[in-house]
């Protein structure tokens, strides 16, 4: 019955009672809470009832199944009634491919609902799905997603996705996890009381321990800590040593890829679990993609690549120019968020997805690590304790289980207490809308500047003995190439085409200087000028030699760039 | 076509078939049906044959994997057999299955101790090109590419001028060519040498038109891509053949698949481009410190130098060519990212014309080759150079030419049977030199009436150690776990229930100790999947 209350009461509310908040959708039709997260099978839903609701904006589709067999679904979000869907320049947006790191997949759809409901209301929004197209795939990896949400894991836990793994090399799989011995739904810490302990709990506020110094004269009762609760399931001497996984699928990418014991949390080879796999042929069958995005937690960080030190050289100074563009405006748009190298600010490491996406495929990818500590108290300076303060002014106590005694197989009596899973990494609820509207508007940004094909002009120009000069001016408005740098060095994606239609064509040429009259001539099918690239905010230039006047249309068909047409006047 | 008698089983008919076809009637190398045939033939003769199909290529081969084991396969330590790995190199295929004929009808006492995964073709797609009215060398699988990353797919293949049936060279005179004729052999052409004051007057392309009309000769045929380039060890990025990643193959995928669950795998035999038989691969120390490691490191480089002299012994024939492959390789593959001891070869390389008094010996190998063939009376290795009209040189002087495909990687066929007699000696010498795990010198002592002190020596009795120093590294092979079960009455005092060891070195030992308190047996059990378990039931004291 509650279900069935529940859509009236929403229904209830009339629309002339609401005032409009500026920046949000005012009168959505599918109404979603993103105060809370939601489990693999809770999007998928939510992303049939975006589907649903706008039949022309949106197609959903299955790119692949994940190891334990559930749907990956993606959200082609473009207006289906202008163009070619597919031929338009894509921007892919994913998240979750650590399993913990959920809020990519509302951050994601909370993409898609924005767009859905916003288009023909704000006309940047318009624009863009007239213009672009959105690959939206919330969760890359919904079996770990769930098991995050309804197994024994902490904050950290899985990492990987379900494909049992032989951690400590004893032959068995998966033999020995994480266990929620106090059934409070996460795994927090184990200590035990211990004469000889170094830790000592803070006697202003129950919940925190102190680490004595050499010098402290202690008079309470110490404590030591004993790791993540759990048990010694399989009898080698080892608690918790060979949990679900573990491979790491953000090490799994194809680009300068290197195996396990090079670079730890690889699995097979390239592209060897499935959900990997299936982004690639996705993104391979997809060859207009300019722009992507990853969803990750945490540390308030916008990451591009190279990931490893060793692959610095992929990465030149055209392409930094605008990553440094795009990544900087990032900065101002989500406060407490910085702009940053992986392998020089973070680590140096192989395999990841946003070098893939850039090195394999030569696509401007961002990955950002959602919510850092600067979010409890808006400031950069970070204080030891705030989260023990923001647990308990903020949320009241929300996320923290008290220590209580309990009696392990063993270590004997013990206590089991600490911070619940659900804080440190995932943004607590009443931030998270902001939290997820920042980050999406960052990705419209680096989608705006994909690049945007106009033909501006056409000039014609009588020649001697019945010969017409056409030259077509090609406009690219944005800030990114149809082709990266990494695209142009090793021809990833195809040259582009600017063609000419109903003419006799004696020849084709690109224009190098249209003053000087430099020009370099295509001798091969001169009615299809092949361009290496349209770059940014620049014009390029094709001229033909016609015989007599008469020609139909001028296109241009770029992979990256999309189409344009120019019909005779 | 035999008339059967009641009294005489089929197999045996099929046997006399099967031994005539291969061993005798066969005169030249199998096609895939063949080969197929051949396969399916061995599982039905031998109960300790299993053929099982991993995949269909894009093309529609199956590949096959042939499994010889003695019971259950993963009871013993494993070596891989893998052919086909260029498709060029069609002797590989037939070693591949003759030495697995050879094993089960002349050595299956080694199934007792080892059991053989063999892949006999990995580039079936490849390989047939040899048996179609166009032969040339391909190595690519079925998919389309776009092997000059021009947009265009499979747009300019060769072109058979001379209608000769193969593909070889044109040669179009041209004083702005850069090659000129060898001086040792006319019929060769090659760089003109500028430091000895040669000037070229020769251009030089595959057999066939500049279809596209890039300027390039045959640049991107139909298909495919490369067994041998799509691997993840130095993958090489965007270069023709390679594919867009590594391991994007069904193939690859199915082979890798299969490889990463036999755990009891502790060898890898490559019959393929690259040799690090005939000459073992050098250790370099900046190779081998560095993160991603270019270099084989320096236990293994003893392993691969002895193992190599034992392949020397075995195979005598000498002046082996250096190859490595230029990134994407199987065997390299098989070393870097999974491991194994690791070895490769060719198998057969044409022989080096030595010279004598009257005729110097070439240094241009091909130029030697043909000194060589000349010498051994082979037929049909060198089309003569005829002129042709090449319609891309309306007014110059073209003519088609060059040593034929296939024969300066694949011997006759006549040669097949002995160089897989070799090359079956050679992996038995290598099945011999195998990890086994024993547990040895047992000693229980009774310490004050109450505890029993075991004490036992974990043996190694193979020459190779339990890992190479690449496998220690590698999560794909297990440790070496030691683990004592005891009753409810039965506690353990001191010493691990388990203990898990990284390598135990050929010919060595490790020494473990346990006291136990409590009556009756335990059982100790020592060893992994790839170099065999030990079991010993103990009394206590």
């Amino acid at each position: 019955m509650l279900v069935m209350i529940l859509p009236l009461a929403v229904q209830a509310q009339k629309q002339e009672d609401i005032f409009r908040a500026a920046g949000s959708p005012h009168n959505p039709k599918v109404q979603i809470a993103f105060n809370k997260y939601y489990t693999a099978e809770g999007l998928a839903a939510l992303s049939k009832k975006i589907a649903d609701a706008y039949p022309n904006l949106v197609k959903r589709q299955s790119i692949g199944k994940s190891t334990e067999g559930r749907d990956i679904w993606m959200l082609a979000i473009t207006n289906y009634k202008v163009g070619d869907a597919d031929r338009k320049p894509g921007f892919y947006i994913d998240g979750n491919i650590h399993s913990n790191e959920i809020q990519g997949g509302e951050i994601s759809t909370y993409t898609a609902w924005y767009l859905t409901e916003n288009f023909e209301d704000i006309d940047y929004i318009t624009d863009m799905l007239n213009e672009r197209v959105f690959y939206i795939v919330p969760t890359i990896n919904p079996d770990a997603r769930n098991n995050y949400m309804k197994e024994a894991n902490t904050g950290s836990s899985p990492r990987a996705g379900m494909i049992a793994l032989d951690d400590d090399r004893d032959g068995l799989f998966d033999e020995d996890g994480l266990e929620d011995l106090d059934g409070d739904g996460s795994v927090t810490r184990m200590r035990r009381k211990n004469p000889n302990g170094n830790m000592i709990v803070d006697p202003k506020d129950p919940r925190m321990m102190i680490e004595i110094g050499p010098d402290d004269v202690v008079t309470g009762q110490r404590y030591e800590f004993l790791g993540s609760e759990g048990i010694d399931n399989d009898g080698d001497g080892l608690v918790n040593e060979d949990r679900p996984g573990y491979y790491d699928p953000n090490r799994d990418w194809g680009w300068k890829w290197q195996p396990d014991y090079v670079q730890r949390g690889a699995y097979k080879y390239p592209f060897s679990a499935p959900e990997t796999r299936a982004v690639a042929d996705f993104v391979l069958s997809h060859p207009n993609i300019a722009g992507a995005q990853s969803y990750h937690n945490s540390g308030g960080m916008i990451l591009r690549g190279p990931g490893a030190e060793e692959d610095l050289s992929t990465y030149n100074r055209a392409d930094i120019a605008i990553y440094d563009a795009i990544g900087k405006k990032g900065e101002e748009m989500m406060p407490g968020y910085r702009y940053m190298v992986v392998y020089k600010d973070l680590y140096s490491v192989f395999g990841g997805e946003l070098d893939w996406f850039y090195g394999g495929r030569g696509i401007y990818t961002f990955t950002n690590e959602i919510f850092s500590s600067f979010a409890y108290y808006k400031t950069k300076e970070r204080d030891r304790n705030q989260m023990y303060k923001f647990e308990k002014d903020l949320l009241m106590g929300d996320a923290f289980s008290e220590w209580k005694p309990y009696d392990h197989p063993t270590y004997g009596e013990i206590e089991i207490g600490g911070f619940r899973k659900n804080i440190g990494r995932a943004t607590p609820g009443f931030m998270l809308e902001e939290e997820l509207h920042r980050n999406m508007a960052f990705t419209f940004y680096h989608a705006h500047h994909m690049p945007r094909l106009t033909i501006s002009d056409v000039k014609e120009k009588k020649l001697n003995g019945g010969l017409t000069e056409i030259t077509a001016y090609i406009n690219n408005d944005r800030m990114m190439p149809t082709h990266a740098s990494q695209d142009l060095k090793y021809n990833i994606s195809r040259p582009d085409y600017i063609s000419i239609n109903g003419a006799k064509v004696i020849s084709g040429m690109l224009v190098n200087n249209e003053d000087f009259g430099v020009t370099t001539e295509q001798v091969n099918t001169p009615e299809k000028i092949k361009v290496a690239n349209i770059p940014g905010n620049n014009v390029t230039k094709v001229r033909w030699i016609i015989k007599g006047s008469s020609w139909n249309t001028i296109t241009v068909d770029s992979e990256k760039g999309g189409m344009a047409n120019y019909s005779k006047k | 076509m035999f008339k059967t008698n009641s009294f005489i089983p089929k197999s045996f008919w099929v046997l006399l078939f099967f031994c005539s076809a291969v061993s005798f009637g066969q005169s030249n190398y199998r096609n895939f049906n063949e080969q197929t045939n051949a396969l399916k033939r061995l599982q039905s003769n031998h109960p300790e044959a299993k053929l099982q199909s991993l995949t269909k290529t894009v093309g529609g081969y199956d590949i096959w994997a042939l499994t010889l084991s003695s019971g259950d396969p993963q009871d013993h330590p494993a070596i891989a057999i893998v052919g086909g790995i260029d498709g060029s190199l069609l002797l590989s295929t037939e070693m591949a299955i003759t030495m697995a004929e050879d094993i089960l009808k002349n050595h299956s006492e080694v199934l007792e101790n080892t059991t053989f995964y063999i892949f006999p073709n990995m580039s079936p797609n490849a390989s047939e090109q040899y048996f179609k009215d166009l032969k040339y060398e391909h190595k690519g699988n079925a998919k389309s590419t776009d092997d000059d990353r021009d947009g265009a797919f499979d747009e300019d293949p060769f072109e058979d001028l001379n209608k000769d049936g193969l593909i070889t060279l044109i040669r179009v005179e041209d004083v702005t060519g850069d090659y000129v004729k060898s001086k040792e052999d006319d019929r060769i052409m090659v760089k003109a040498d500028a430091a000895d004051g040669e000037l070229g007057n020769y251009k030089v392309f595959s057999e066939g038109i500049d279809n596209d009309k890039d300027g390039k000769y045959n640049e991107d045929g139909p298909g495919g891509i490369m067994f041998n380039k799509n691997f993840s060890f130095n993958f090489p990025y965007f270069k023709p053949g390679a594919g867009e990643h590594p391991v994007s193959e069904k193939e690859h995928r199915a082979l890798l698949d299969f490889l990463y669950q036999q755990w009891n795998l502790y060898a890898i035999i490559s019959l393929g481009p690259e040799n690090n038989l005939s000459s073992p691969l050098k250790f370099n120390r900046e190779g081998a410190s560095k993160r991603v490691v270019t270099s084989i490191l320096k236990n293994d480089a003893k392993l691969n130098a002895y193992v190599s002299k034992q392949y020397n012994k075995i195979n005598t024939a000498k002046d082996a060519p250096s190859a490595m492959a230029k990134g994407g390789g199987f065997f390299e593959w098989s070393y870097f990212h999974f491991g194994r001891l690791a070895l490769s070869t060719p198998g057969w390389w044409p022989a080096k014309f030595k010279g004598d008094s009257t005729v110097k010996a070439h240094k241009n190998v091909k130029a030697n080759y043909l000194q060589f063939a000349n010498q051994n009376d082979l037929s049909n290795v060198f089309v003569d150079w005829t002129k042709i009209d090449h319609p891309d040189f309306p007014n110059k002087t073209v003519e088609v030419g060059g040593i034929s495909p296939f024969v300066m990687q694949n011997p006759s066929y006549d040669k097949v049977a002995e160089l897989s007699k070799t090359h079956t000696d050679f992996i038995l010498e290598v099945a011999k030199l195998q990890p086994n795990i024993s547990i040895e010198n047992i000693a229980i002592e009774g310490v004050n009436n109450e505890l029993t002190r075991i004490t036992v020596d974990v043996h190694n009795n193979g020459f190779l150690p339990t890992h190479t120093d690449m496998g220690k590294r590698s999560r794909w092979l297990r440790k070496i776990k030691i683990e004592l079960s005891l009753n409810k009455n039965q506690t353990l005092i001191s010493g691990k229930k388990i203990d898990l060891i990284d390598a135990i070195d050929g010919d060595s030992s490790k020494q473990f100790t346990w006291l136990v308190q409590g009556s009756g047996n335990v059982t100790l059990k020592a060893g992994t999947s790839h170099t065999g378990t030990d079991s010993k039931t103990i009394t206590l004291k």
